[in-house]
């Protein structure tokens, strides 16, 4: 459990740290994945570049009808935010619901997201929040949504010398539910499910259903989303919208968890999601 | 870890089951392999970086093929070592042709040991699958080459 | 002057915090890692990545090479040093030579291959990877099982039938109890592979002084002297030059009752490199190479009359060993078949163990040491009894516990139960979650189609080891107590404890003895210079056989100030109490404080009296204690994920008389918790090829807070006439009655659908698939 050697700089402004990240160097945000890996000599980069110190990367704010969060803001940050409480819950629940509580306080969004392990929590909100990860290159900024970002098992859209800047989540007037199953050691979601329905009259005028931790990147299950749309949101039609999420799914599978057993799960918590936003 | 599965790729059989022999088309197609060096009949040597996540390590191996029954079958055998611990893979890998290509079905057997086994095991399965699938994806977009 | 306060409360019974908690909470209390000393070296140990292979080579020039190296050992530089002790011994035992570094072949991931010693951590961390190990990677073999089977890669290759013993115990007429009987059955219950997982992992600091060929370790251990002992013989070194310190210890376990390799490598280290040297466990090393708990496949058969009365149990243990014998590894399933018969007068038991190698890290003693394994089985199995006759768990324990007036109670497997009252406990706990409700709660919650258990179990100990006969390094404890001049009171225990508390429990018997002041006794312990030798605190036996040792020690020292304070006095007829020696005929007393002036001053002495008020006992049990307890389990259990909520834990436990509830409601609450985590989470995992895939926490589940159920923990008290105490032990009370309390919830919760036994964890998908899975 003990790091190789490595360079260490801090800088106090985002442009410092882009010129270091495209010379090389690894952005450390809350390093909750990337020092474990370190100490156990899985990962070995020759420089990081601490990314706490650049206060224009810290903060959470509204702007319009979105809320800005910038990647160091950590898991404890955005749970525990009154805006993000008040703006979009379902946002604050998946970060409450991530780990345990040294890990909220320390973990940052952008690096959760950017790390891209395939059964986070915030990715499924992101999904069904429809979210834009800014992204910032050595010149230039871009912006990817969440259904693009994330490509596969710890992979994004990230380019090389490019990190997460900024994740924007609409405000709006919907119904929200993140429900998950945690694997018991880590922590992590077996299955989680995050659903935004909005409704219009007693019709479901639209539903996003994000999920994480079924396969290896998180998903919208757009059959179900279909499904639900323009019903009443009874309780069949729950099951029956629920039943399509892991449908067609190439669900994992590992010691604590079998691929049938996750995709039983998606269904249940999915239920279990929609019920809740619904009621 | 057992792994099985099928991929569809876009060549006749006899040209797929060649394509899968060649060591600078498999050189390419193995996702990290920097390399593919004949030591043997149907044997070589490998170097092979593998970067997943913050995760990276360089890897040295043999690829071997046997059991070649052209151009229907063959079984494929991956081995690789290094600081981070070491990995082996053994399938047999069947070919059949369908519309438009061939479909490569795979069935076999993964092992990892050392640090990797014992930190990644929520992620071996997600990470050999998608090898996998980068590993045909390549060897599909040889058809443009 | 100094004053000793006298006082008449007693402070034996009473919740009083724990005294060393205050440097434990801020942070200021020594453990190993916290030692640093002027010159001190840092090693790192090179481990194999392989379960089994011949090592062809191993080259360590570019290690050696590395800038601030000052020596890399392999396992030629050690051959000399004594093997790593087996301390049990059983007949016909085969015992592998474990040398502390493997020489020409490993036998698990993990064992040690080299050792890097340089200027500090990092440079030797970095060195190690330097080192160049050619493999020959053998055939391993992790399942106990699979390696009896005929055809099994050789863990030893001379032994290939991968064997280590057979054990076999018999007590009664065991064929004729099956044959008369009604019901017989049968049931393979396995108790799985478990990781210790003490907060702090294993360490050592040794020093070497050589012109004085003194070497001093400092090391995380439950038993210093042993240590001593052993280490010295290992080195070569007189056992008077070898002093081990023991500094804050946090937690064991048991995975601290051994002598490990690393111990006697760093005294090695130390004594080429002639400077100190620290080697600090990684938590990933701590889960591949200290000792794991259970492993047991167990194969039950119990034998029994239509009204529920057993006749006769049969068991054949396969007990996984691991490769190598660590100190106590073969004699733990022993202590399972010493369990066997419970709580319950079966007189027929019959016991065959075979002990297995295989690739994987040894096996010994973790909380309950064997009696966890047998408790769970037995309890089991009368759960599937009550299921077979239809008869209420509750009902048929009572009707075959041992009773209050068959004590002392010999049984079968050659024991004598000290004192019991089985039924109490039962029935207390039975009353508190109100059973006759209960069940009428159960049967309308399953007619709205809920899933809900309630699980019993009533569970016996081994406790207070033991006996110096029935123990492989003897079973005494001992305590020195000092008076100071001023009347302040310094106890020594040999019971050097890790976190069990008995800087508290040991001073409030001193001052209750001596009727002084909590806050004038001082415990100390866990330094071989200082202490007298001792055994240490394992099988819940620092307070009822240290304690005791403690109890006749302040008898004795009573005695002398008696004497003493007499002869201030001028009476003969004195007594002691409240801190003071009084005078019965006129009232006049002298304080402690004055008296122990007196003795060290020494102007007068009574006859045949020395000087000084210190005295030493060492004593010796005369039998174990059995403690005993009710544990109940509510469980509601999710039909669509099949995840269990442990809605109400029970536990009732019996272990004699209590010196501080406080601290036994934390052992309780820390034994079940790691009971409820052997029934529902945790689990080594080993693949095919011996690779540990649950090595980190994020895959080896350990419970956590936030998992628990709030404990509602009761006593019932019987008090042991086994020690003047009245005290039987609790420390491995929760975790042996946790587990089968669980399980049985779990499974009374599934039994309409004909589910009689589960095997642990009781994993959500396991359950699920009982359930009916996606059908």
């Amino acid at each position: 459990m003990i790091a190789q050697a490595f360079d260490y700089a801090a800088p106090k402004t985002l442009d410092e740290a882009m010129t270091l990240i495209a010379a090389g160097a690894k952005p450390l945000a809350g390093g909750m994945s990337l020092i474990p890996m370190m100490k156990l000599r899985l990962a070995a980069p020759e420089q990081l570049v601490d990314l706490a110190r650049v206060k224009d990367l810290n903060y959470i704010r509204e702007s319009g009808n979105q809320l800005h969060i910038g990647a160091t803001a950590t898991h404890y940050a955005v749970e525990s935010s009154a805006l993000v409480r008040a703006k979009c819950p379902l946002l604050a629940a998946a970060a409450a619901s991530i780990g345990d509580v040294q890990v909220r306080n320390v973990g940052t969004i952008g690096g959760s997201v950017a790390h891209a392990d395939p059964a986070a929590d915030y990715p499924a909100a992101l999904q069904a929040l429809d979210a834009q990860i800014v992204i910032r290159g050595a010149k230039s900024e871009r912006t990817v949504s969440a259904a693009d970002f994330f490509v596969d098992a710890f992979t994004t859209a990230l380019e090389t010398g490019e990190i997460v800047r900024e994740i924007v989540v609409p405000m709006e007037d919907s119904s929200t539910s993140y429900q998950k199953a945690p694997q018991p050691a880590s922590g992590f979601a077996l299955v989680g499910v995050a659903v935004r329905v909005r409704k219009n009259g007693d019709r479901i005028a639209s539903a996003r259903i994000g999920v994480t931790g079924l396969a290896n990147k998180s998903f919208r299950a757009s059959a179900a989303e279909k499904a639900l749309e323009g019903t009443a949101g009874t309780a069949a039609d729950v099951q029956k919208a629920a039943a399509l999420v892991p449908q067609g799914v190439d669900a994992n599978s590992d010691l604590h968890a079998s691929a049938d057993y996750r995709k039983h799960l998606a269904s249940v918590y999915a239920a279990r999601a929609l019920t809740a936003a619904l009621s | 870890m057992k792994i099985s599965g099928t991929y569809t790729l876009p060549f006749p059989r006899e040209r797929t089951f060649a394509l899968m022999q060649d060591p600078e088309a498999l050189a390419r197609a193995i996702p990290g392999c920097e390399g593919l060096q004949h030591v043997g009949p149907d044997e070589y040597k490998m170097k092979m970086k593998m970067a997943l996540a913050s995760l990276s390590g360089a890897f040295e191996g043999k690829v071997r093929i046997s059991d070649s029954v052209p151009p229907e079958s063959f079984r494929l055998i991956v081995e690789g070592s290094g600081r981070i611990g070491f990995m082996k893979g053994e399938g047999l890998l069947t070919l059949a042709a369908v519309e438009g290509g061939t479909d490569v079905s795979y069935d076999g057997e993964a092992q990892v040991g050392g640090t990797m086994a014992a930190v990644g095991q929520r992620l071996i399965d997600g990470t050999a699958k998608m090898m996998i699938k980068r590993f045909f994806e390549k060897l599909a977009a040889e058809a443009a080459s | 002057m100094a004053t000793t306060i006298t006082k008449t409360e007693l402070l034996v019974g009473k919740r009083i915090r724990r005294r060393e908690d205050p440097r434990l909470i801020t942070g200021t209390a020594t453990y190993v890692d916290d030692i640093q000393m002027p010159g001190m070296h840092h090693a790192i140990v090179l481990r194999s990545p392989h379960a089994a292979a011949k090592i062809l080579s191993i080259n360590t020039r570019a290690a050696e090479g590395t800038p601030g190296v000052v020596a890399v050992f392999t396992g030629k530089d050690t051959k000399h040093v004594g093997p790593v002790p087996c301390g049990a011994s059983l007949p016909g035992l085969r015992v592998p030579h474990h040398y502390i570094l493997a020489t020409d072949r490993v036998y698990f991931v993990g064992h040690p291959v080299a050792v890097v010693v340089a200027t500090d951590k990092y440079l030797a961390r970095d060195a190690a990877d330097k080192i160049e190990v050619d493999y020959d990677v053998l055939k391993a073999v992790a399942d106990p099982e699979k390696a009896l089977a005929v055809g099994a890669p050789a863990v030893h290759p001379e032994w290939p039938d991968n064997t280590a013993f057979n054990y076999h115990q018999e007590g009664g007429e065991v064929d004729k109890a099956f044959a008369d009987a009604e019901v017989v059955i049968k049931q393979r219950i396995t108790s799985q592979r478990l990781i210790p997982t003490a907060m702090e992992t294993r360490g050592v600091v040794a020093e070497w002084h050589a012109a004085d060929r003194q070497l001093n370790l400092h090391s995380s251990t439950q038993i210093p002297h042993l240590l001593r002992s052993l280490v010295a013989g290992m080195l070569g070194l007189e056992e008077n030059r070898v002093r081990v310190i023991t500094p804050e210890v946090g937690g064991g376990f048991g995975s601290k009752l051994n002598v490990y390799a690393e111990e006697a490598l760093m005294g090695f280290v130390a004594m080429q490199i002639g400077k100190p040297v620290k080697w600090i466990e990684s938590r990933r090393e701590n889960f591949l190479c200290t000792i794991q708990g259970r492993g047991h496949v167990d194969y039950y058969e119990l034998a029994a009359k239509k009204d529920g009365t057993i006749l006769a149990i049969k068991l054949k243990i396969v007990q996984d060993l691991g490769a190598y014998h660590q100190l106590l590894t073969p004699a733990i399933p022993t202590l399972s078949v010493l369990m066997m018969p419970g709580l319950y007068r079966t007189k027929n038991i019959r016991a065959d163990v075979v002990g297995v190698f295989t690739n994987c890290v040894p096996t010994d003693a973790y909380r309950g040491a064997g009696r966890p394994e047998a408790t769970h089985g037995i309890e089991r199995m009368v759960d599937i009894l009550a299921d077979e006759l239809k008869m209420d768990p509750a009902e048929i324990r009572l009707k075959n516990f041992v009773t209050p007036e068959e004590f002392p109670y010999p049984t079968a497997t050659g024991l004598t139960y000290d004192t019991g009252n089985y039924a109490a406990p039962l029935e207390k706990a039975l009353g508190i979650v109100d059973y006759k409700n209960l069940l009428k709660e159960q049967a309308a919650a399953r007619q709205q189609g809920k899933v809900m258990g309630i699980g019993i179990s009533t569970y016996g100990e081994i406790c207070a080891f033991g006996p110096s006969p029935a123990t492989p390094a003897g079973g005494w404890e001992s305590a020195t107590v000092k008076i100071e001049p001023s009347g302040k009171v310094t106890v020594m225990t040999g019971a050097c404890p890790h976190g069990q508390g008995e800087e508290t429990t040991f001073a409030q018997i001193a001052a209750d003895e001596l009727g002084v002041d909590i806050d004038d006794v001082l415990v100390i312990r866990g330094d071989t210079a200082i202490v007298q030798y001792g055994i240490g605190t394992f099988g819940s036996r620092a307070t009822a056989v240290g304690g005791a040792a403690l109890y006749f020690a302040l008898q004795d020292l009573k005695a002398k100030i008696k004497k003493f304070g007499g002869m201030l006095l001028e009476s003969d007829d004195v007594s002691y109490s409240g801190g003071e020696v009084i005078c019965n005929k006129t009232g006049a007393s002298k304080p402690l404080s004055e008296i122990a002036g007196a003795t060290y001053r020494a102007m007068k002495l009574p006859p045949n009296t020395e000087p000084g008020l210190v005295a030493t006992y060492f004593w010796e049990p005369p039998n174990f204690t059995f403690p005993f307890g009710a544990h109940i389990v509510i469980t509601d259990i999710d039909r669509d994920t099949g995840q269990v909520k442990i809605r109400r834990y029970v536990a009732v436990d019996d272990c004699g008389n209590l010196i501080n509830p406080l601290i036994v409601d934390g052992q309780v609450h820390g034994g079940v918790a790691q009971g409820v985590g052997q029934a529902l989470w945790e689990q080594a995992v080993y693949d095919d090829s011996g690779q540990l895939i649950t090595g980190e926490l994020m895959d080896y589940a350990l419970p956590r807070a936030h998992m628990m159920p709030w404990i509602e923990s009761h006593h019932t008290i019987t008090p042991t006439n086994v020690n003047p105490l009245g005290v039987k032990g609790v420390g491995e009370a929760g975790t042996i009655g946790a587990s089968p309390a669980v399980v049985n919830s779990v499974v009374d919760a599934l039994s309409p659908l004909g589910v009689r036994h589960i095997d642990m964890p009781l994993s959500p998908e396991k359950i699920w698939k009982l359930m009916g899975g996606n059908n």
